[in-house]
């Protein structure tokens, strides 16, 4: 088995962009009209992306598509279609007439962000400064605390929800988090309460960056159904992603829809507020990075043992020493180790059969299993080369093997052919509708699937009376 | 011809050769195909799943069992 020593570090698309790209030019280009918005969606571009639109940025007429076309060497040339093929779906860059010129929203709203003017406050509007009355704004500190500990509750819930274990149940999150995880199908209701459900498993082991993404664009679905408008929604969004943090903002500027994702938000440990009233809010780490790639969750330090990220030591031989006081984490291993022993800093378990057999039975893959492990390797574990020891891994991959040792698909056995011109014939026209499993020519008989059942009986039908 | 409906298992032969010893008793597969295909009757794949798989199971040596 091809075993590689690094995790492919592919850049995929960020998760926004095909959401955006469903989106009509409409809703687009009202939302390019904040030059926040178009900052934050330039953020989540791939570089030759970027590259694309800076270059056209501070051009006044459009130029043919030939003259961008000649920097472009013909191995890269997929490469660069790609990139314009993803900008005219976000009407950024429309193609098509021969021409390229930025979407006119998108450049002024873009030159705006870039090198300032306009008055929109898009970026929001910086409370003003508090007199002397004790009231002071959030320091980072409580805001980080604050983020952390509504995001964990949120993962906790999750997590417990899954084990039988109902003396020690953590807090509940609110109810819009509840129906948050409902709807997105990352919990189910079983017998009226709330059970994570095999992608919730899967959601466990992402980063937190894209635990927190998948779960903004559960919400976006969830606008229209709301009454929200989308567009008020996002930019707000991309204003937070944009915002300083430690810093108070205004709520005079927002809209309603605005003003009423406020307690959402706060659910979810994006924005702070002293009061549920209070005309000014904070926004927390997990906002101002939605759209940067500075990590979401403060890295811990002092009264906490070791940092945040890389806290697990794997040995051969299948022993986890994972040094973390944190009961999420804990939870969270325990999905697919068996916990042997617990200290004040350290938890020991051992990656057994039956532990990863249960972890592959909720529906988590060993890809997935093994890049949480590389991705919270401690660092002593980053000297290792591969990293994670080349037997475990292995070993992890054939347990999932072993569970698909048995393939099975329904369908229909044709056999019997009256003659080997029959049965050629039928499994020809079979074989060009794609739908043949299993076939034997010596026996004269083929395994197709059962979609495609109607369509051989007719044709054979068709064949017999004509 | 005859078109017969039921479901495509692919497996090893390893599997293949304990299903054949399952049907011995409960007689579930339409057509034996080769070493790695078998036809079975179709309302038959959870039991035979099933069997399978404490078959594999008693089979593993386990730490912790």
């Amino acid at each position: 088995m091809a075993v590689d020593d690094t995790v492919p570090q592919v850049k995929k698309e960020h998760v926004l962009l095909p959401f955006l790209q469903t989106l009509n030019q409409t809703t687009l280009t009202s939302l390019y009209k904040r030059p926040s918005s178009c900052l934050s969606i330039f953020r989540l571009l791939s570089s030759l992306e970027r590259q694309i639109i800076l270059n056209l940025l501070w051009l006044e007429s459009a130029i043919t598509t030939s003259t961008l076309a000649a920097w472009v060497i013909r191995e890269a040339k997929p490469l660069y279609d790609d990139a314009l093929s993803t900008l005219s779906r976000l009407h950024v860059l429309p193609t098509g007439s021969g021409k390229l010129a930025l979407n006119p929203t998108f450049k002024a709203a873009f030159r705006q962000a870039i090198a300032g003017g306009g008055s929109g406050g898009s970026f929001g509007v910086p409370a003003a400064e508090h007199k002397d009355d004790g009231r002071s704004g959030a320091n980072t500190t409580v805001l980080d605390e604050y983020a952390l500990e509504r995001w964990e509750t949120i993962l906790h819930y999750m997590v417990s929800s899954g084990t039988d274990d109902r003396t020690r149940r953590p807090p509940e999150p609110s109810p819009g988090v509840r129906f948050l995880l409902k709807t997105s199908g990352l919990m189910q209701e079983v017998y009226g309460s709330l059970r994570i459900s095999s992608v919730g498993f899967q959601f466990l082991l992402y980063s937190p960056h894209e635990q927190l993404w998948h779960l903004l664009l559960q919400y976006l679905h969830l606008a229209d159904q709301r009454r929200m408008d989308l567009v008020d929604v996002l930019s707000f969004l991309f204003m937070l992603s944009t915002m300083e943090l430690g810093r108070e903002y205004s709520v005079q500027n927002l809209t309603k829809t605005q003003s009423a994702m406020l307690e959402d938000l706060r659910d979810y440990g994006l924005i702070w507020q002293r009061k549920q009233s209070s005309r000014r809010f904070s926004p927390t780490r997990l906002s101002t990075t939605l759209t940067s790639s500075s990590p979401p969750l403060p890295t811990k330090t002092g009264d906490s043992s070791g940092p945040q990220e890389g806290f697990i030591i794997l040995e051969t031989n299948y022993r986890i020493y994972a040094y973390t006081d944190n009961p999420l984490q804990t939870a969270v291993l325990n999905l697919f180790t068996s916990l042997k022993y617990r200290f004040p800093n350290l938890v020991v378990g051992s990656i057994t059969r039956e532990s990863v057999k249960k972890a592959l039975m909720n529906g988590i893959t060993a890809d997935q299993i093994i890049s949480y492990l590389f991705t919270h390797a401690h660092p002593n574990m980053r000297k290792n080369n591969p990293l994670l020891p080349v037997t475990v891994q292995d070993q992890i991959r054939l347990w999932e093997l072993e569970k698909n040792r048995l393939k099975s698909r329904e369908g229909y056995l044709y056999t019997d052919f009256a003659s080997q011109a029959d049965y050629e014939l039928v499994l020809k026209y079979a074989k060009e509708l794609d739908i043949v499993l299993w076939e034997n020519a010596a026996k004269r008989c083929f395994f197709g699937t059962l979609e495609g059942h109607p369509i051989i009986k007719s044709f054979i039908e068709r064949r017999s009376t004509g | 011809m005859k078109a017969i409906k039921g479901i495509l298992m692919t497996c090893d032969p390893a599997v293949k050769q304990i299903l054949l010893f399952f049907n011995e008793d409960h007689s579930f597969i339409i057509e034996d195909l080769d070493d790695y295909h078998v036809v079975i009757r179709a309302d038959e794949e959870r039991k035979v799943r099933s069997m399978l798989e404490a078959k594999l199971e008693s089979n593993t040596y386990s730490l912790e069992g």
